[in-house]
């Protein structure tokens, strides 16, 4: 036992660590690797949304604030400084916490779907901003990130195996996180202003505090992100660094996978990205706005038939087995 | 100077009544349903969408085209209640924000594929004319757009306050569980409120057509618009929604004339967050009505 995981699970997670450690040796196609760093970089956008919309129920459909600002920052600071993204990276998430406080100020006035819609309104206002940034921030033609060649202490590898670790090493951090938190009075304290703020407020939880705190670590993960990316595709400008796409993957990835559970995001980033690669390889790009029809689809499925996504079916079947083991023994 | 305020104005005042239509739809659906309709910048552009072709293929004036606008989109708006929203209306916030936003992308996403990222407009005979008074200029196909917009505004209030079915709807919208007490049939009253918000979108649309161009992304400037206008005028009240339109309309103007031309997002964006830091419950004082 440690950290209260059975020495089972323990060789489970080593066993599957193993695997992805692994797995950039094994395959060596370019394309699936890039697929697979796009399901570990959604899935830690993901779990870093799910830490505040799955477990206190604060439905953002912003995150692409923090992700801009996380990749701004450490370009801004490697282009014009010459400062590491290592460090860019860690000032990125420092600079989107310090954003998060006024933004969650605003925000957090409203509840439900308004919260929701000012949260959008903030990080569009958030991408205007760095538009009219011309002389500080290249405004709208954005820039490419100068390519050192094999620099990993500049967070640029020859090798696409390179950004994998990078991308898999943060969706261990985000997933260590989340678990922690679970346990801890802060996870119980979340799920109860979920369930009902009111309720949690009049038993003595601060909610108003335990939101700001949650927003805190949520946009400094969504900031690492961020970073991350802008290093991997070598470009930025605004309407990449902001997208609202960003922001409606990080939601929908939690919510197709099971929301508020720890490996929901990761298992709604699978399915999702797996079906975007496999449409684009039957369509091609020659089809605008497949990719989010299916998403929209596979989301209203999961809302009208199963809320609690991919995971409520895989507990379930799970249980049915295990039921039917027990009942034969 | 004075002239150009003046006529900042007036071309916000014009354009807000199409505002109106859309905030009104919005907080009507909040009030009576208690759902925000992410998708209600989506029924605008499919308004638009019938009136482009009923213009092109049948040589039907847009404005015209109400006629088919709002009737097409008041029966889609009580078949998405009956046979969506319905089946999601409980405490839990998730499912109803993502319901409705999913119909949006799906819609954006659809329309899209069908008709291409391309910008359709129509020309009609009243598109370029404008009357002239002095220095000031008022477009003839503006001008209607926002006739007719109040036109439908003030048939709503009078539908709200004399009908059963619009006392039912206002019922419902200040006490849900009391007006199913007094014997209101919930479903019924929501198809209708439904199928009006989304007639009222689908007559934005239709009106816009003549000056304004058609295509996917389109219902997104006007659902943005909408939704700062619905939190500044207070959650749930037509009028706080009406009234907050036209000014959202004019600031937007104003931005436009002395900011510069891509200001008006901005302006807007800051008209929602000093409404949010300093008056949230909008500018009734929270009362919905």
């Amino acid at each position: 036992m440690m950290f209260g995981i059975s020495t089972r699970v323990w060789l489970l997670l080593a066993a599957g660590a193993a695997v992805l450690i692994a797995l950039p040796l094994v395959v060596t196609s370019s394309f699936a690797i890039d697929i697979c760093i796009r399901i570990l970089m959604f899935s830690f956008i993901g779990v870093a949304w799910n830490l505040m919309g799955g477990y206190a129920k604060q439905l953002s459909l912003g995150h692409a604030a923090y992700f801009g600002l996380g990749a701004y920052t450490s370009t801004i600071m490697q282009i014009n400084y010459g400062i590491s993204p290592w460090i860019g990276m860690v000032a990125g998430g420092v600079v989107a916490m310090l954003a998060s406080l006024p933004i969650g100020w605003l925000c957090f006035r409203l509840r439900g779907p308004y919260f929701t819609i000012a949260t959008i309104a903030t990080a569009q206002a958030l991408m205007l901003i760095f538009l009219k940034f011309r002389d500080f921030a290249w405004g709208a033609e954005g820039t490419t990130i100068p390519n050192l060649g094999n620099a990993p202490l500049m967070m640029q590898f020859e090798e696409k195996a390179g950004y994998y670790y990078v991308a898999l090493g943060l969706l261990a951090l985000g997933l260590a996180i989340t678990y922690q938190m679970e346990k801890s009075w802060m996870g119980y304290y979340l799920v109860a202003i979920g369930e009902d703020e009111d309720a949690a407020e009049a038993i003595g939880v601060n909610a108003p505090r335990i939101k700001r705190d949650i927003y805190l670590i949520s946009s400094f993960l969504t900031a690492l992100a961020g970073t991350f990316y802008t290093q991997y595709i070598y470009f930025i400008d605004p309407a990449t660094a902001f997208s609202f796409n960003i922001s409606i993957e990080a939601a929908l990835v939690s919510i197709v996978g099971g929301i508020g559970t720890l490996w929901g995001p990761v298992i709604g980033t699978i399915l999702l990205e797996t079906t975007s690669a496999l449409l684009q390889s039957w369509l091609g790009s020659s089809l605008g706005g497949v990719q989010l029809t299916v998403y929209s689809l596979i989301l209203m499925a999961v809302i009208l038939w199963r809320p609690t996504g991919l995971m409520g079916i895989m507990t379930e079947w799970y249980q049915r087995l295990f039921r039917r083991r027990s009942v034969q023994t | 100077m004075l002239e150009t305020v003046v006529q900042a104005v007036i071309n916000g005042l014009l354009i807000g009544g199409i505002y109106a239509l859309v905030s009104i739809g919005v907080t009507l659906i909040f009030g009576v349903v208690k759902i925000v309709n992410f998708a209600q910048g989506e029924f605008v552009m499919i308004g638009m969408y019938i009136s482009f072709y009923l213009a092109t293929q049948f040589g039907m004036d847009p404005i015209v085209s109400l006629v088919i606008t709002m009737p097409v989109l008041f029966a889609a708006g009580v078949l998405i209640q009956h046979f969506l929203i319905r089946r999601v209306l409980g405490p839990n916030d998730m499912p109803q924000i993502f319901l409705t936003f999913a119909l949006s992308l799906l819609l954006l996403n659809l329309a899209l594929m069908l008709f291409t990222a391309n910008y359709r407009t129509v020309h009609t005979f009243y598109s370029d004319e404008a009357f002239h008074i002095g220095e000031l200029n008022i477009p003839v196909a503006k001008l209607i757009a926002f006739v007719v917009a109040m036109f439908l505004s003030g048939a709503l209030w009078v539908f709200l306050h004399t009908t059963d079915l619009g006392k039912a709807m206002r019922a419902a919208s200040q006490n849900r569980d009391v007006a199913m007490l007094m014997g209101i049939n919930p479903n019924r009253v929501f198809c209708v409120a439904l199928g009006i918000a989304l007639a009222l979108a689908g007559a934005a649309g239709s009106l816009l057509m003549p000056f304004y161009s058609a295509y996917p992304f389109v219902g997104q400037v006007f659902v943005l618009m909408a939704f700062v206008a619905v939190v500044l005028g207070t959650l749930g009240n037509v009028i706080g929604a009406l009234v907050a339109s036209l000014m959202m309309g004019v600031a937007e103007s104003l931005g436009i004339q002395f900011v510069g031309a891509d200001s008006g997002l901005i302006v807007v964006f800051a008209m929602l967050l000093l409404t949010l830091a300093f008056k949230p419950t909008g500018l009734g004082g929270g009362r919905a009505r």
